[in-house]
Parts: C-alpha cells; sequence; structure tokens
C-alpha cells in the first residue's frame, strides 16, 4: 500500500480546490468579478467632412390659396403662379392689364413657365388685373407722421 | 353686426359696414378668420426676415427670397455679413460637403479649357481684396410711377462688402482668351424655381473688357469669413458696379462668348433701358432696348432714420454714395425741397467701386416737419433726377434724390 504523506495530501486538497471553483458556475465561491462592458455602439453623427447640405439656406416657405384676395381666377392665378415663385410677388405688383398680358408672355419666355390654356390665361389675366392695378400714392401718401 | 344696425340705416353706411368686415379682418376673432379661410389681416408695417446669421431685413419675396436692407441699417462702412441685402433668382442650392472641392469650368473661346476646383482656384491665383459695391440690377425700382414690374425695392438692394478672391482675368488669361471672344455667360448651381434641374434660374454675361477689368473678382470670402450658402458661398462672381446678376452666385461655369450672351436675363426688358423714352405704363418695344451695364449715381442718407423725431435744430447727417463705374464727385443737401442746396462733406473710397462716406451738418430754422434730401454727382458731372425718369417695364434706373422725413420737436 502506497503511504499518504503530507504531500499527497496537499495534492489532493489543492486539486480538489480547483475542480470546485472551475466547476462553480454561479460564482458563490469567487470574489466579485469585473462586470463586462461591451464596445460602444458607432456614434451616429455623421461621417466627418459630411455636412447638412441645408445649412445656411433660407427658411422653407409655403402659400396658400387663401393667400390671394378671393375672386374669379384665383385657384387658376394661384396654382399657375406658385409652381414657381411665391404670392408675395405677384401682390408686390401693380400692373394693366396690358402689362400683366406681357409679364405673361415674360414668365413663358424667360422664366419658362408651362403654359396654359387660352381660357385659363385670359381668367388669370381677368383677375390679376382686377385684383392688383395700379395703385402708386402720392409720395406723401405713407408720411411717417400721420400714423 | 347687421342685427346692431340701425333698421334705417343708410345704404351707403351698410356698405361701409360691410367694407370693414371685409378689410379689418381684426374685427373677427382670429379663429374665425381662419376657419373661413381668409388670410389674416396683415400686420402693420412690412414683413421682417427671420433667418439664423441675418439681421432683421424687410423681406420682398419669400420664394424666391428677396429681402432688402432698411436705409438706417446702411450706417457701417463695410455693410456686416448679416445686415448685406439677398436677391435670389431661383433656389438656394444644397451646401457643398467639401467647398475646396467645388469645380467651375472655363469654356469656349478659350485656347485651353478647362475645370478648376475651388481649392486650386485659391492657390493658383493671387488672392486680391477689395471693399466693392454689390447693387441689384432693380435697386429703387419702387420709385417708378406706375409700377414697374418685379420686387420693389426701396435703396436697399445695395450694400458694400470686402470681397476676397482671385482676379477673373488671371483665370481667364491663363485658359487663353481666343480673339473671337466678345462676352461672357455666367453660370451657377442655384436650381429654378420650378425644381426643374434642367433649367438655369439665369444665366448673364458682362463684354470681355469688364471681365478682364482687375477688380473683377472670382470670390469666396466676405468680410474675411467664408462666403455664406445664402450669398453665393462658397463661390461668386462680383462684377463691381454693375447689375448684381452679372455676379452669378454658386458659380460652376464661365462660357466665353463670340457674341453677346443670350442666357436667360439677357433678352425682353430683363436688365435693359427703353432706348427710345416710352410712355410711363406702357408695354414698349423689346427690340428698342439697351443693356443696363454701370448703375447709376444714389446717395442714400443712413442717419437719421426716415420719421427720426429731432431734440434739436441742428441735425448731423451721414450716408453713402455710390455711382457704379464711375466715383462720386459731391453730395449736397436740401431742407428745403431742392430750393437751395449745401455741399456735404465726401470721403474718398478705399478703392475703386467702394461707396464713399458723406456728412453734413445742418441747421434747421425752426420746429416743425422737414424734407432732408440728399443728391449725388458722379466724376462724370451726371446727378439724380428730381423723381425715377425713363420708365421701363421692368423698372430698372430708378435713381431719384434721397430724402428722409423728420420732426423737430417744439
Amino acid at each position: 500500500m502506497t503511504q499518504l504523506n503530507i504531500t499527497h495530501v496537499v495534492v489532493i486538497s489543492l486539486t480538489a480546490v480547483f475542480l470546485l471553483v472551475a466547476l462553480d458556475r454561479a460564482g458563490e465561491l469567487r470574489g466579485p468579478q469585473p462586470t463586462y462592458t461591451p464596445p460602444a455602439a458607432p456614434v451616429a453623427a455623421a461621417p466627418v467632412g459630411q455636412i447638412d447640405p441645408d445649412k445656411g439656406k433660407p427658411p422653407p416657405h409655403n402659400d396658400t390659396v387663401a393667400d390671394l384676395p378671393d375672386g374669379k381666377g384665383r385657384e387658376a392665378t394661384f396654382y399657375t403662379c406658385t409652381a414657381c415663385h411665391g404670392v408675395a410677388l405677384i401682390k408686390a405688383q401693380g400692373l394693366t392689364r396690358d402689362l400683366w398680358d406681357s409679364t405673361f408672355d415674360l414668365m413663358l419666355e424667360r422664366h419658362r413657365m408651362v403654359p396654359v390654356k387660352p381660357e385659363e390665361r385670359a381668367e388669370i389675366l381677368d383677375y390679376l388685373s382686377e385684383q392688383f392695378p395700379p395703385r402708386r400714392k402720392s409720395r406723401n401718401a405713407d408720411n411717417p407722421f400721420l400714423k | 353686426m347687421r342685427q346692431s344696425e340701425p333698421r334705417n340705416a343708410s345704404r351707403r353706411n351698410v356698405l361701409k359696414g360691410a367694407g370693414i368686415a371685409a378689410a379689418g379682418l381684426s374685427l373677427l376673432p382670429a379663429g374665425m378668420a381662419l376657419a373661413q379661410g381668409t388670410a389674416p389681416a396683415a400686420a402693420k408695417g412690412p414683413k421682417l426676415l427671420e433667418m439664423e446669421g441675418k439681421a432683421k431685413l424687410i423681406v420682398l419675396g419669400d420664394k424666391p427670397l428677396n429681402a432688402e436692407t432698411p436705409a438706417e441699417m446702411t450706417d457701417d462702412d463695410v455693410t456686416p455679413i448679416d445686415k448685406f441685402f439677398i436677391r435670389n433668382n431661383g433656389l438656394v442650392p444644397d451646401a457643398p460637403a467639401d467647398a475646396k472641392a467645388w469645380k467651375i469650368k472655363i469654356d469656349g473661346e478659350v485656347e485651353k479649357p478647362m475645370e478648376i476646383t475651388l481649392g486650386d482656384l485659391m492657390s493658383r491665383f493671387p488672392n486680391v481684396s477689395y471693399k466693392m459695391m454689390l447693387e441689384c440690377g432693380g435697386n429703387g425700382r419702387s420709385f417708378f410711377s406706375p409700377e414697374a414690374r418685379g420686387n420693389q425695392w426701396t435703396n436697399g438692394g445695395a450694400g458694400c462688402a470686402e470681397w476676397t478672391g482671385v482676379r477673373l482675368a488671371d483665370v481667364l488669361k491663363a485658359a487663353g482668351i481666343k480673339p473671337s471672344a466678345v462676352y461672357t455667360g455666367h453660370y451657377g448651381a442655384d436650381p429654378h424655381l420650378s425644381g426643374d434641374t434642367g433649367k438655369p434660374s439665369i444665366s448673364r454675361g458682362v463684354p470681355i473688357a469688364k471681365a478682364m477689368e482687375p477688380h473683377t473678382l472670382i470670390v469666396f470670402k466676405m468680410n474675411g469669413k467664408d462666403l455664406p450658402l445664402i450669398h453665393g458661398g462658397p463661390v461668386r462672381l462680383i462684377v463691381p458696379g454693375w447689375a448684381g446678376s452679372t455676379s452669378t452666385k454658386w458659380l460652376t461655369r464661365i462660357w466665353v462668348r463670340d457674341k453677346e450672351h443670350d442666357g436667360p436675363g439677357m433678352g425682353g426688358f430683363s436688365y435693359r433701358l427703353a432706348k427710345t423714352p416710352i410712355v410711363p405704363g406702357s408695354k414698349g418695344d423689346p427690340k428698342d432696348t439697351v443693356i443696363l451695364e454701370s448703375m447709376p449715381v444714389r446717395a442714400v442718407i443712413s442717419f437719421p432714420a426716415d420719421g427720426a423725431k429731432l431734440a434739436s435744430k441742428k441735425l448731423d447727417l451721414r450716408g453713402h454714395a455710390w455711382a457704379g463705374e464711375n466715383d462720386v464727385k459731391t453730395v449736397d443737401i436740401s431742407t428745403d425741397y431742392g430750393v437751395t442746396w449745401k455741399p456735404a462733406k465726401v470721403d474718398a473710397p478705399p478703392n475703386k467701386y467702394a461707396w464713399q462716406r458723406f456728412t453734413a451738418s445742418v441747421d434747421l430754422p425752426a420746429a416743425g416737419y422737414y424734407e432732408v434730401w440728399a443728391k449725388a454727382t458722379d466724376s462724370k458731372g451726371v446727378t439724380q433726377p428730381f423723381v425715377a425718369g425713363n420708365w421701363n417695364p421692368q423698372g430698372y434706373g430708378g435713381n431719384p434724390i434721397n430724402r428722409i422725413r423728420v420732426l423737430v420737436a417744439t
């Protein structure tokens, strides 16, 4: 028989301790372990060098039919003209029918407006010349001291 | 409303009441006005710009955005970026991801057509800086009577910034101008208002001599800062002293032509004056026109403001004057509707094409209402008219004598 000496006792004891620790999946016999931290997710920011293409642009602007004064031809005028520009440009004008007529040609020729039917053109011109005729007042009509 | 009226209300009064109801929406609760689909009552005074990096300029139109600088905001020697007027013909293009990679093409009547990046342009050619006027061709249009067609600028479609860039002449020389070259055609990246990218919103040009003038620049800095997007950044032309539409924003191409350029904005009555004077308000003949080149002479009082109430009869006023291709020789001030004139002190410009400061001290005779007039005369002896003359359908060249109205306290 092999005698059990102190060396055997130490080896067996240490082996048992290692086995216990290795099999201790719940970690009850071990001290606190550092917790796992996943690698940081990529930041949602834009890649370097890319900028907001709208930065520096004017705020968006949308008009509605109600921004033009009521009258026959208002809708046709609104949808024809605001395909390109705002109603403020229309309202700033004060022209005779003749000049509104040449304005229509200017829009077609210079600004490449999509053509409309002759009857629609007539309706729009009637509306524009009735709503926005020449109306510039005398140079003292807006005196700042009469407000 | 009707129910509250006496039964015997006259027809006139009823009509008057109806008129007030129609015109004065302030009589109705705001929600009611909106529910009926009518426009809210316009706020008193002009619409003011609300935009990051910009002062409260006067909005002339939102689409395309056009906004002018009120006279009392033009007092700086060099117009700050935030106070500089805004003029657009099309939509504002996207800001580029890499400004230095922006490409400009030079082609047409040149020996070596080229496409150059902004970065290369900046490093290859000498960089120069000048304080120069940029002025909308339609500046002063609102002074015409009857109304001329277009944005109704007063005097605020003008500013004097310090522009840094390279000389267009240096770039054209590098490309080798052919003897056949007579005119330039400029193109920018601004999309047409319809959103159709196949249509340039505007494309104007200048005779070769003006393109080669050493102050005509391809510009990338404004007042020492990168040129802002709204002012044509990253790169634009500055053709000083001429209609601003030739100073193409978001520059992409210079087409050297063997004839006068014919892009959108070169024909009809666009940027053209009537050759034979026409009856104000009439259609005119687009064939009987001449291109507006140099802008006209103009003085604008920047202090005090129109409508100022003065505590004292002694008035120290100041402003700026400029004259397109020419210098300003004199500015005269009248406080009696042009009966008598007194010369203002006029400073020399820091360089050609910059506006010139004028200052004057006038003694108003007593308390009450006055108009203060300022009239500039250029180095060729050409002065400003009492009213906007030479009426033309699109209203160019409106430069009547400037006036402000003041009230001296009793």
